[in-house]
């Protein structure tokens, strides 16, 4: 008896079945999706999400289970799945709710973000249609996307492609559970090295629309330095290993790592207590930065060295140069105390080029405004420093020998560097220049101006970084080439610095860095090494990276990871409309918009002009595409024989075919033989989606014997 | 069911020896449901052949002998007036038999023909205006002269149409023909026949699973370019018109059937190209020839013309 092989399913059409090992798969698919953004959500969200989910894996226990009983029983996928609708209902109201109540202190972003991964993990409990697997998946890639709006360093990109994968991976599974997981996976690669091409073509030239597409800002915590400071700040920082910025000095001679004095910014009020931007400073900002007309123009003169800066984002608008920085960037706006700012607060990677001029001046004339803040000191606060003060003006004349003779106290008198300085009462420097003796930059920097002022010389603390981590890397190909020098600094933000200035006659602004008269090591190479042992032992996690330091090959790679950061950070992350514009016009000259438009009409009329021929040639290549995948690989197995002096007449049958074959090329006979059954039952015979999956796979080995052995 | 139609298959081979290809397609177009046209000379064992498919397959089978006198109530049968029981009587003509073999029909008149061939195409006879229901399965046999005999009315077209193939058996080769001298007499062969291999009802089933063999849409179009051929609708370059009766649908669905038995045959449960070659010949020579006397054993026919002229992969874009 012939039985007829495929009878139509029994199941409803609209009822959408998992096969417990899919559905585990995208269990354990959602966990992952769900695990990038575990950072940004709250506890409460992260505990009611785990819950979910390990309800989740209860049901699919339980189905499990069940399914083994009751082998022959169709139960439905009803009972087994979903949980009662009124239930999930409750549920998913009162996490709304919840949503709703937290979200004054979550802000916008990170409590849509709570409502998307809340909708994601209920979403699972009732999956009974096609169309409501669809809606986890969407979802899934939603919730992958949202997670590179925090972080987007090259490795957390790789990671989240790599779930892409995954999920890919799960959605061809679900189509085609016959395939194994590692041959859906191969499948889905190869379709998103594919489409990878489109991706990047879009990345290239697609405009940039900015304001439609800007995220609304993240958090806005501030990071690296802020606009005060007492002492005990910047102790905080040094204990972050995270980038500040990086500095590409191209074709230019890197200067030494003890001038490497990044400015932020000058302090130059002092309560007594803390050191903070002087009032007008600030309201100087605000109307550069509304109005792009008032510009500082620093003097400048002498050699000049041009930089790219790439800031990582901070949420402040500081940006970093060496003196005396300049910039041609309409985003940079150049303070009157030689420090530059950006217009706006950076809440992303922020791209700009820098011409500093090393040995010019700072400030040779000072108005006596200014001249009355730099000297200003709370009298009384700290007299035993007043005192100090009022004895150096009696025992120099000359202002760079009282301050001389302080970087010499400080050298001589057994001060010490830490980063764990004891406790100071009231931040009093007194304590800390008689008493203490051990400190930090700022403890430095800030008593030293306080002991400058009060010996009339105008001073103020200048906060920033100092030095930065040479890196090679990428330019060891290029220096081989043109026998240049290059590669790119990056400053961390354990590199956070202090340091004061005072005002000369005829000098100007001189940077004084009283930290070098304690610890020479920190201002020339780093920090020294008493000071990594020192906190080493402290044992706080600092600086995981300096024990690595030591160990060379490790920090090789350490470093050739950091110079494929600094490209992905370059090249993909800050690839801005203004790169854009200048790749478009470095590809396509001068003319670039006509150019770019006469491309673009080439390109349509050329498209339509293709298909109308197609539709001419009634439409040939269309339905070429019809052909299945067994017919072509049949017909390529013909060309191949076809090359060895075999071809088939058109009338010939397939399996008559077969029979010449084996008369012709007896070492292919039995290859070819199956090849054609396979291809004969693909083709004429009515078969299930999975025995035509079988066959096809089965077809496409014995195509590779038949090459295999022709060959 | 496959076992017992090769038994079938072998006893029928062991009958007419040396012919295993028209044993074969006799077979199939009996499962078709078609019926069968047997043209040859006398003595090549037309009869034999006939015989050995009903005696195998258990029908109740009647010959009837055409003869240039023989009259449409001969065939049918005719309704008499029985004295006794005041009442007309019918008595039933040979054709109310399952397998009806229909020797020379060439030799009775057009008007004898023409009642056969209707019984054939609607599977009933009408008797004094009373419909009778021929019995099920209903297999015509017909054997045939060659037309350049003496004394033969040709079968026009329109009724050659209604058998779905015309088979000729030929002279048998060497060693068959040693064979066939060999046994002893024609009677001995005949009562090894006579053990019923299966019954009615397997039959009708078989023939009703053999409707069900699948015929993928590559097969379909295959068909529907080889009728096109025929009709000269679709030529390319390289072909030359072929010179032809054209096919009409009827014939692309006898063509349809008959590959289907044959396939069924073969035990497979879909269709190849294959199929439909092995029985083009025989489904539709006769359907396509312009004079059927001359061509008879003579290659390169107008059937091989045609299947020359299509492509079998991709039939409708060659």
């Amino acid at each position: 008896m012939i039985t007829n092989p495929t009878k139509p399913l029994s199941q409803p059409v609209d009822l959408f079945y998992l096969t417990s090992k899919n559905a585990w798969l995208l269990w354990c698919c959602q966990l992952l999706n769900l695990s990038t953004l575990l950072l940004e959500i709250s506890t409460w969200m992260i505990a009611v999400i785990a819950l979910c989910l390990c309800w989740q894996a209860l049901l699919l226990h339980n189905r499990l289970n069940t399914n083994k009983k009751h082998s022959k029983v169709n139960i439905s996928v009803k009972q087994q799945m979903a949980i009662s609708s009124m239930l999930l209902m409750f549920i998913a109201v009162s996490g709304c709710i919840a949503i709703a109540i937290s979200a004054r202190s979550l802000g916008v972003l990170v409590s849509m973000l709570h409502l998307l991964t809340f909708a994601y993990t209920l979403k699972a409990f009732e999956i009974k249609k096609r169309k409501d697997f669809y809606q986890l998946f969407l979802l899934g890639l939603f919730l992958l996307a949202s997670a590179l709006i925090f972080k987007q360093t090259l490795a957390f990109s790789l990671l989240i492609v790599f779930f892409l994968i995954i999920n890919l991976t799960i959605l061809h599974r679900v189509f085609s559970p016959t395939k194994t997981l590692l041959l859906a996976s191969k499948t889905v690669c190869i379709l998103l090295l594919q489409s990878a091409l489109l991706a990047v073509t879009l990345f290239i030239v697609f405009p940039r629309l900015s304001p439609f597409w800007q995220v609304p800002s993240v958090n806005s915590a501030k990071i690296g330095l802020s606009d005060e400071v007492s002492p005990g700040d910047i102790a905080s920082l040094a204990l972050s290993s995270d980038l500040a910025f990086r500095v590409d000095f191209k074709r230019e001679q890197i200067p030494d790592y003890s001038t490497l004095y990044w400015r932020a910014m000058t302090l130059e009020n002092f309560d007594g207590k803390k050191w903070t931007r002087a009032k007008d400073d600030i309201n100087k900002t605000l109307s550069q930065v509304t109005s792009p007309n008032v510009i500082f123009e620093p003097e400048t003169s002498g050699l000049s060295i041009l930089y790219d800066v790439t800031v990582e984002p901070s949420y402040q608008p500081w940006l970093f140069g060496l003196a005396v920085a300049t910039s041609n960037d309409a985003r940079v706006a150049l303070m009157s105390d030689y420090t530059i700012q950006s217009r706006n607060v950076l809440s992303q990677i922020t791209h700009y080029q820098v011409k500093s001029y090393l040995h010019s001046s700072l400030d040779l004339t000072i108005n006596e405004v200014d001249k009355q803040r730099n000297l200003s000191i709370v009298k009384g606060s700290n007299p035993r420093l007043e005192k100090l003060a009022a004895k150096l003006i009696k025992q120099y004349v000359d202002p760079i020998d009282r301050a001389q003779a302080v970087l010499e106290t400080f050298r001589e008198s057994h001060y010490f560097y830490t980063l764990q300085p004891p406790k100071l009462l009231n931040n009093s420097l007194d304590q800390f220049y008689f008493d203490t003796k051990s400190g930090f930059c700022v403890h430095y920097a800030s008593s030293f101006t306080y002991l400058m002022r009060a010996a009339g010389i105008p001073a103020r603390v200048v906060t920033g970084y100092l030095g930065g981590e040479y890196n090679n890397v990428n330019a060891a190909a290029l220096s081989q080439q043109n026998g240049q020098q290059g590669g790119h600094l990056s400053i961390y933000q354990y590199d956070a610095h202090a340091w004061s200035e005072i005002w000369l006659h005829g000098i100007g602004w001189k940077k004084i860095d009283p930290t070098a008269a304690v610890d020479p090591q920190r201002v020339e190479s780093g920090w020294s090494n008493t000071l990594v042992t020192q906190q080493l032992s402290m044992n706080n996690g600092f600086i995981g990276l300096y024990q690595f330091k030591r160990i060379s090959w490790i920090n090789e790679l350490r470093l050739q990871l950091d110079a494929l950061d600094y490209q992905w950070t370059r090249w993909v992350l800050g690839f801005s409309s203004k790169q854009q514009y200048d790749l478009l016009k470095r590809l396509f000259g001068k003319q670039m918009p006509w150019k770019i438009a006469g491309i673009v009409a080439i390109a349509l009329i050329s498209s339509m002009a293709l298909v109308t021929l197609f539709y001419r040639f009634n439409m040939k290549i269309f339905k070429r595409k019809n052909v299945t995948p067994w017919f072509s690989l049949y017909q390529k197995a013909l060309k191949i024989l076809a090359t060895k002096g075999l071809h088939k007449p058109v009338n010939m049958t397939a399996f008559d075919f077969s029979m010449l074959v084996t008369a012709r090329l007896p070492q292919i006979s039995k290859e070819f033989l199956d090849f054609t059954l396979t291809f004969e039952q693909l083709n004429y015979r009515k078969l299930s989606d999975l025995e035509r999956e079988l066959h096809l796979s089965r077809l496409k080995k014995q195509y590779k014997g038949i090459t295999a052995n022709l060959s | 069911m496959q076992k017992t139609l090769l038994a079938i298959l072998s006893q029928i081979e062991s009958v007419v020896i040396g012919k295993p290809h028209e044993c074969r397609l006799a077979l199939a177009c009996l499962l078709a449901q078609g019926h069968l046209l047997i043209e040859d000379l006398p003595g090549m064992g037309k009869t034999t052949l006939a015989q050995a498919l009903a005696k195998n397959l258990s029908l109740s089978y009647q010959r009837t002998q055409f003869t240039s006198d023989l009259l449409p109530s001969d065939v049918i049968g005719i309704s008499i007036f029985n004295s006794e029981t005041k009442q007309f009587e019918l008595h039933k003509g040979p054709i109310f038999n399952q397998v009806v073999l229909a020797d020379e029909i060439n030799r009775a008149s057009p008007k004898t023909q023409s009642a056969l061939l209707e019984a054939m195409a609607e599977n009933q006879v009408s008797i004094d205006g009373i419909t009778h229901i021929l019995p099920r399965p209903f297999f015509v046999i017909a054997t045939q002269n060659p037309l350049f005999h003496a004394g033969t009315y040709p079968l026009p077209e329109s009724q050659l149409d209604r058998f779905m193939m015309k088979i000729s058996l030929g002279f048998p080769d060497i060693d068959a023909e040693k064979s066939i001298l060999l046994s002893n007499n024609v009677q001995a062969t005949e009562s090894t026949l006579i053990n019923d291999i299966i019954c009615v009802d397997t039959l009708i089933s078989m023939q009703n699973t053999i409707e069900n063999v699948h015929a993928s849409t590559s097969i379909i179009e295959y068909i529907i370019a080889l009728c096109r051929i025929s009709r000269g609708q679709e030529m390319t370059e390289k072909t030359d018109k072929i010179v032809c009766k054209p096919l009409s649908p009827r014939a692309g669905k006898a063509l349809l059937a008959a590959a289907r038995a044959w396939a069924f045959i073969d035990n497979r449960d879909y269709l190849l190209p294959d199929d439909i070659k092995a029985v083009f010949y025989n489904v539709c020579e006769h359907r396509l020839d312009l004079n059927i006397t001359e061509q008879q054993h003579v290659s390169g026919s107008i059937s091989e013309r045609i299947l020359d002229a299509v492509n079998v992969l991709n039939p409708l874009n060659a």
